[in-house]
């Protein structure tokens, strides 16, 4: 079997210069969260939401990486895998997601943060809250902590796996395909573990910050600004390292086909946006429109300006044939979609932490000084008719108030994210730099070489 | 293709080389890029990848016309259906208002697809001569199958020189025909 002779460089070099200014991104990241712990309200929820928001972010990215790899092993496709190194070290970073979701699940399980509105409330009865008693099987603290680590642990788990065949190919790879082989089975499996798991999860860690409000487009939508994302990444990354004399074998074409990916899943989301919209606009039953009531009321400039970013911006400048191909037009249109995107998230999150930290606050500022705040957040909240004409009469009384970090990203909103994005870089350059760019015996190496669309 | 359908129907002289693979085909044209030798056209059974740039053809105008199509559709369901529910007639569905753009947009969606595609079907049709009862000229029906074809001009590359371009590139057989 004939290896594959490249006259770039085979292995990514993580230089020093890389990790000084990766550690002093990450390095802002620890001080802006520490910062957010100080100023925050008395139950963190600022700091506990901006955790759990980039968590999230980055954790999809990285399983979206592998995701659409197993994807494309699946179909047989062959033009990625001159870059497929990049989605392998991508989803590597599944184990930063795992470490970060176990935190916010094991503080959740012990009642240390308020970000769930179902983990406030001990015990529920039949005249506080019905809706909640009903998704209790699945809305519990056991579920939610199992579930986060078994499924982000198997996701990580496969990903490794497939990676290091992936590796193992690259030395004893032979005419038999054994590796590639076995990739395929461990594909087969991945992905209808991610369809379901992935789905329980983002219910679980965003929707369900809503409790009372659920959409059975929420998954996908989720899905769909964690892929659009992560190709962002990906182009971002792939215009980075071809810039720095790595991946010559990376071409136009190779890009074009990613920028097609952010155009239609852009597109794909919008829809997505829309559809959760107009189903719920249309229904006009409050218990599903007070979602958007919170977020076009008092987020009306991200609201808006979400779907200006996320869709109008790609769909306009990515429609053209040359802008998909020139890293210029490409690589602008992923750094803002990328950010667009992290915004997206930010609205998913923030208006239902703001209306559950102002129920356990204002319940359990009735106790005697906050010692125990969560016990007395607990007892307090059963006295109350919980449910949704309660949450909506408080989010009118505040309509008005602006809160930096809740209702608008402030700087340390900002430096998190970069914290956050300098340790995805970190894992990524590392696991990046452990193996050789492009993969020598992979089957379809010869095919994604002469790529042409 | 597209661009030499006039030069076809004027009944020309034409000398044509087939080849059996499209790699030959393509290592032809760029040896007559070379040469210059002026090529009248390439016929192949399916899209030939990194044909066209070689061929110095210009890229196709057609998507800037389905984008006015697109464009037409999107004003057309919009425009059309803030007349017929405000003016025309205006219904109360459902307590909402009578200007209700979330209302409006998979219509304004579905006529933006149906305009665009239909616009750019038909555009192609007439620019390609082709449609119901029309009968094309081929010049060599295997061009349809399994043979690819460069063929050239009698009034620009004479006989002679096309015949020892085909011989000295690998194609199969090379005939003359009127069209």
């Amino acid at each position: 079997m004939s290896t594959y002779i490249s006259d770039s460089p085979t292995h990514f070099e993580f230089t020093s210069r890389h990790r000084t200014i990766l550690m002093v991104g990450i390095a802002l990241g620890v001080i802006c969260l520490g910062m957010t712990w100080m100023v925050d309200d008395d139950f963190h929820s600022r700091f506990w939401s901006n955790l759990l928001h980039n968590s999230v972010f980055f954790t999809g990215i990285a399983l979206m990486a592998g995701f659409f790899l197993c994807v494309c092993i699946m179909a047989w496709a062959g033009w990625h895998t001159v870059f497929k190194r990049v989605w392998e070290a991508m989803s590597m970073n599944l184990l930063v997601g795992l470490i970060f979701m176990t935190i916010i699940a094991l503080v959740t399980y012990m009642h240390g943060n308020h970000l769930y509105h179902w983990a406030d409330v001990a015990g529920y009865t039949a005249e506080n809250d019905q809706v909640l008693i009903g998704k209790s099987g699945f809305l519990n603290k056991n579920v939610y902590l199992g579930f986060t680590v078994v499924f982000v642990g198997l996701w990580l788990f496969f990903m490794s796996r497939i990676r290091n065949l992936s590796i193992a190919e690259d030395s004893d790879g032979d005419a038999s395909f054994s590796h590639h082989h076995k990739m395929r089975w461990y594909a087969a499996l991945f992905l209808p573990l991610v369809g379901f798991s992935s789905a329980a999860m983002i219910w679980q860690w965003i929707m369900s910050i809503d409790a009372h409000w659920y959409s059975t487009m929420f998954a996908w939508y989720t899905g769909a600004s964690w892929f659009v994302s992560m190709m962002c990444f990906t182009v971002l990354s792939l215009i980075y390292l071809k810039g720095k004399g790595y991946y010559p074998e990376v071409t136009d074409e190779h890009i074009h086909d990613i920028g097609k990916f952010i155009f239609a899943f852009s597109i794909f989301w919008t829809y997505l946006w829309f559809s959760q919209y107009m189903l719920i606009w249309y229904a006009n039953v409050g218990e599903e429109t007070i979602y958007f009531r919170e977020r076009m009321d008092k987020y009306p400039i991200l609201f808006y300006g979400n779907l200006i970013v996320n869709f109008l911006l790609p769909f306009f400048v990515l429609m053209r044939n040359d802008t998909k191909r020139k890293f210029g037009s490409l690589g602008f249109v992923a750094g803002v979609v990328f950010v667009g995107h992290w915004i997206d998230f930010f609205l998913m999150i923030k208006p239902g932490v703001a209306i559950n930290t102002h129920h356990a606050l204002g319940h359990g500022a009735h106790g005697d000084g906050h010692g125990d705040a969560h016990g007395h957040g607990a007892e307090h909240a059963g006295d109350h008719g919980h449910g949704v004409a309660d949450a909506a009469g408080h989010g009118v009384e505040h309509a008005s108030e602006f809160i930096l970090g809740t209702s608008f990203p402030g700087f340390l909103e900002l430096g998190t994210m970069i914290g956050f994005l300098s340790l995805f870089i970190f894992v990524f350059f590392t696991v990046l730099s452990k193996a050789r760019l492009v993969p020598t015996n992979d089957p379809y190496l010869e095919e994604s070489l002469h790529h042409h669309v | 293709m597209a661009e030499n359908t006039k030069s076809i129907m004027a009944g020309k002289q034409i000398t044509y080389g087939l080849y059996n693979d499209e790699t030959d085909m393509m290592a032809a044209v760029k040896h007559a890029n070379v040469k210059h030798l002026e090529i009248m056209d390439v016929f192949s059974p399916f899209p030939v990848h990194g044909l066209d740039p070689i061929l110095g053809l210009s890229e196709s105008r057609l998507h800037i016309a389905g984008f006015i199509y697109g464009l037409l559709g999107t004003l057309t369901a919009f425009l059309g259906m803030t007349w017929i529910f405000t003016k025309d007639w205006p219904i109360v569905f459902g307590g909402k208002p009578y200007w209700s753009v979330p209302a409006f947009i998979p219509i304004t969606f579905e006529l933006t697809v149906l305009f665009a595609a239909v616009g750019m079907t038909f555009t192609f049709y007439i620019l390609c001569g082709l449609g119901p009862g029309v009968t094309n000229k081929v010049l060599d029906d295997r061009i349809t199958d399994d043979k690819f074809c460069i063929a050239f001009d009698e009034s620009e590359v004479s006989r002679g020189e096309a015949e020892s371009f085909f011989s000295s590139t690998g194609a199969t057989e090379f005939h003359s025909k009127v069209l």
